[in-house]
């Protein structure tokens, strides 16, 4: 591992974000100088005299002649390690001892104190100024010598972050409750808690000018296709922009098809979740920054897998990933089916039924489809809000919602009552699942499959439907058929696509994933084998 | 990146200027149920039966007729179901027709041509029931309100259907039962019959349905008997089951027996099956008719013991007897007096005997007067009920 610091490495939050232009600004190498005041002078000169950029100038040595200088960012920095290892060491430690000898009389100043002195894990030799900003504004301390070109970044990095708790998105009832953090080093930290393996190997790299994200990839050497990491590589090291402040800028750049509205690269919050498709032989990226990250390739059916399927019992599972393709198809065909079928298949219902639906849409004066549209719209606008409002108004608007389209909508008239049970059914079967983005994507192809069935009855919506089919067949994530194992069909992958079969069952990795290393368990794991 | 921009806006208006052809809201809808046809002078009279959807809702409603009727005379059914939009506000929507009535006046002129729109019609399907208004214009029937279900088509159909399972007598007919009843050799078709039963005019008004026992009701009766399309006459209610046990329609039913020392005794057909086989016995057709059946004992009003096997053989022949009487009784009724084969015996000896179908078809209602038919009745008595003997064994006199 080259990275051999052991401290949390970034935060971005509290940078100032004016030094770091001039910084973008001034790309060229520009070296150390020699003379501490002048780098000391450069430094306040770059960073605009920011107030957050502490200089603490100090004499070190025996008799005091090694001028010295430490530079930190106040906040990124911890002051009680700072004065425990940096401080302490140079000013106190080192009295009356051989170093301080060592020092005085020029020996090589930087070595001895790197090698003797420095009591903390991570110190990095800093020669320009280019290393020596990033490394600042990290939050290290910089310690500059008089008449040396070159100084040290110390690893004293410890800022507020907020602890790891239980997830927001992916709730569930069984299973690990812990979630990432915005610190990429404490989300690095879960994942190796779950996967001790000496080959999860992790790789970073900073994107973004101005932002300098630290991004990093995470794969199983030896179960994660090559090809598949190279081409993530590829694809991150092609990316330039001034800054990456979310895993979301990474999955648009990197993800194979941008005109679709299925998400072809799985985020997830979920430790345990990252841990699984590494465990299939996926990639994980992790951007330093938000407790979102990516795994990829994704398959159409992975967006069906909750984590509580594999920590429940096999047949449980299963009912309930059946449950949620079912609604895959009721969210994205309810409210179509309902339009089509009362504006052009009247024959299709039974009598009684279709007398029963006349009765209710009796003195409503619009047609379906408008009917249709504007619940669908009034209730993405209820979900928007109740997402984006403050907590405290959160009842008021619940309140109102269910009022005035359960309720008064029907009452007054304007809309029939058959039609808000379709719009509620069409729009719960929306939210089962397990991840928030393909319920976005089926909400937004419901849309226009509404339109066709308004125009063109079942027969338009069979269209749409074999051109959705055609569309997912036609995507891929790194290389991947984003429908298999179901087109191009696996037999073998079949035990946990629409169906999740017991453990022992699930004997090899997902066929396209991983081609190397693809068995995951002997024969004998099989409770059934033993005799 | 122009093109497909292009395309993409090609297809949106597809979608918006194709006008929504066929779109139609249900409350565009004039919901058919109920379809009468009568003769006038020359003319047809049709009369539409629709629902009211906003009285058949649950909540609102003024307390008018769930259905109201719709007529018009023209010359040709089609064109008087065009002509009544003159005082509907919607267009006729038959697709969910329930029941078809057709006159008796009609009937007896010939109802072929008045069925031929409904096979033509693409609205039009053909799993509603067709029945015979007997001794009314069909538009009387439709006049009618129910009580126990607000649709009166409804009502005839779902009776239809439930009477026919558990009664017998009457016979559900659908389209094409009747137009391949119509236009086959070896079978005439029968309808069922309905009438008024009470004052006609009482059942026009929501006060019919306020009464607990309606001055109006609809009652199917037996079965008018038709010779091709045209209606020659009636069966009363034994022979209709008669009829029905010959065509195998028997589901279930019950039948009164007389008890061996005087008394009835009433058994519960569960379940029968007729087989009618035909053959030519040296140049001259035979039917034989194999009846099996199920009863159960379901009312003992006489002096017996019915735990003695012996009762049961004698019950079970005295059954056999009776249904044989029905079926011999409904086929002597329709030799003699209508001369019709509506029991598809034709059709029998055409399955056993082509060749000699093939002559005898031009001139097969003269055979069928003189027609060999062989019953023979199987039944069997399974169960008794909740009890063995009745009480009535013990009552003190």
């Amino acid at each position: 591992m080259e990275h051999n610091n052991n401290t949390p490495e970034e935060a971005k939050e509290q940078q100032p974000s004016e030094p770091s232009t001039q910084q973008a600004a001034s790309d060229t190498k520009e070296p150390i100088a020699a003379d501490l005041q002048q780098n000391i002078n450069t430094v306040k000169q770059a960073l605009g005299n920011s107030d957050d950029i502490v200089v603490r100038e100090i004499r070190i040595g025996k008799v005091g002649n090694v001028k010295a200088a430490i530079f930190y960012t106040d906040g990124l920095t911890g002051s009680q390690a700072l004065a425990d290892f940096v401080m302490e060491s140079l000013l106190m430690d080192m009295k009356n001892t051989e170093l301080d000898q060592m020092i005085s009389f020029g020996q090589d100043v930087l070595n001895v104190l790197k090698e003797r002195a420095l009591t903390v894990g991570g110190v990095k030799e800093v020669a320009d100024f280019d290393v020596l900003f990033h490394s600042l504004l990290s939050g290290d301390a910089i310690l500059l010598f008089e008449g040396h070109t070159q100084g040290f970044a110390i690893g004293v990095r410890e800022w507020n972050q907020r602890s790891v708790t239980e997830p927001a998105t992916e709730t569930i009832v069984r299973g690990p409750r812990e979630s990432f953090t915005e610190n990429i080093r404490t989300n690095t930290a879960l994942i190796r808690r779950k996967i001790k393996d000496r080959n999860l190997w992790l790789e970073t790299r900073t994107i973004g000018r101005v932002t300098q994200t630290d991004v990093s990839i995470m794969y199983i050497k030896g179960i994660a296709s090559d090809n598949v990491i190279d081409e993530v590589r590829q694809r991150l090291d092609r990316i330039d922009i001034d800054g990456i402040l979310e895993s979301g800028y990474i999955e648009e750049f990197i993800q194979d098809e941008t005109y679709t509205p299925f998400p072809t690269i799985y985020n997830t919050e979920r430790p345990d979740v990252v841990a699984a498709d590494l465990l299939e032989g996926r990639v994980a990226i992790l951007v330093d920054g938000t407790p979102f990250v990516l795994t990829a390739p994704a398959m159409f059916t992975q967006f069906f897998q909750a984590a509580e399927d594999y920590y429940q019992r096999a047949d449980v599972s299963s009912l309930l990933r059946v449950l949620r393709f079912f609604s895959f198809f009721i969210a994205l065909f309810g409210s179509s089916t309902y339009i089509a079928i009362t504006t052009f298949h009247q024959e299709m219902l039974p009598t009684a039924l279709l007398i029963s639906l006349a009765a209710q849409r009796e003195g409503v004066p619009f047609p379906a489809i408008i009917e249709a549209l504007m619940m669908e719209t009034a209730l993405e606008i209820l979900r928007e809000a109740s997402v984006r409002m403050p907590r405290a108004v959160g009842q008021a608007v619940s309140i109102l919602g269910t009022l005035v389209i359960g309720t008064a909508a029907v009452e007054a008239g304007i809309v029939s009552a058959a039609m808000v049970i379709v719009i509620s059914i069409t729009a719960i079967s929306s939210f089962i699942f397990p991840a928030p983005n393909m319920s976005i994507a089926v909400r937004l192809i419901r849309f226009p499959m509404m339109v066709l069935a308004a125009s063109f009855g079942l027969y338009g919506m069979i269209a749409g439907f074999i051109a959705l089919v055609l569309h997912l067949c036609s995507l891929r994530s790194f290389g991947i058929p984003y429908t298999s194992p179901l087109a191009p069909y696996n037999a073998n992958d079949q035990e946990d696509t629409i169906f999740r079969l017991p453990h022992w069952r699930m004997r090899t990795r997902p066929r396209l994933i991983s081609q190397q290393n693809v068995t995951r368990e002997q024969p004998s794991t099989n409770p059934r084998s033993r005799t | 990146m122009l093109r497909k921009m292009l395309l993409l806006l090609l297809l949106g208006v597809m979608i918006f200027v194709t006008g929504c052809w066929n779109r139609r809201e249900l409350n565009d809808l004039a919901i058919a149920v109920g379809m009468g046809i009568d003769k006038q002078d020359k003319q047809y009279k049709v009369s539409m039966q629709v629902v009211v959807p906003g009285e058949i809702a649950a909540k609102k409603g003024r307390g008018a007729s769930p259905v109201t009727l719709y007529s018009a005379v023209g010359d040709s059914v089609f064109e008087a179901i065009r002509k009544m939009t003159t005082n509907s506000p919607r267009k006729i929507y038959i697709s969910h027709l329930r029941i078809l009535i057709l006159g008796e006046a009609l009937a007896r002129e010939g109802i072929g041509k008045s069925l031929e729109f409904l096979t033509r019609d693409n609205e039009a399907r053909s799993d509603f029931y067709i029945a015979v208004s007997k001794g009314l214009m069909a538009e009387d029937i439709l006049k009618v309100l129910t009580s126990l279900d607000a649709i009166p088509a409804n009502m005839l159909y779902n009776a239809l259907e439930t009477s026919q399972k558990a009664w017998a007598p009457t016979t559900s007919v659908t389209l094409d039962e009747l137009i391949k009843d119509i236009t086959s050799e070896g079978k005439h078709p029968v309808l069922t019959g309905i009438f008024i039963n009470g004052e006609p005019q009482m059942g026009n008004s929501n006060k019919n349905v306020q009464m607990v026992d309606s001055s109006a009701q609809l009652q199917y009766t037996s079965l008018a008997v038709f010779r091709g399309d045209k209606l020659v006459g009636w069966l009363n209610e034994k022979e209709s089951k008669g009829y029905n046990y010959i065509r195998d329609k028997v589901t279930s039913t019950a039948g009164v027996i007389p008890c061996p020392k005087g008394g009835e005794l009433t058994l519960e057909i569960i379940r029968s099956k007729t087989k009618v086989k035909g053959s030519v016995i040296k140049g001259k057709p035979h039917i034989d008719i194999e009846v099996r059946s199920r009863a159960n004992v379901d009312e003992v009003e006489c002096q017996i013991d019915l735990t003695k096997t012996k009762t049961i053989a004698q019950l079970e022949s005295l059954g056999d007897a009776r249904v044989k009487e029905l079926i011999d009784e409904v086929i002597h009724t329709v030799k003699k007096e209508y001369k019709a084969d509506i029991f598809g015996f034709g059709d029998a000896i055409r399955r056993s005997n082509p060749k000699f179908w093939k002559k005898a078809k031009g001139r097969w209602d003269q055979y069928f007067v003189d027609l060999d038919v062989t019953v023979k009745v199987d039944g069997q008595i399974h169960q008794l009920g909740t009890v063995s003997n009745s009480f009535l064994e013990r009552i003190r006199e």
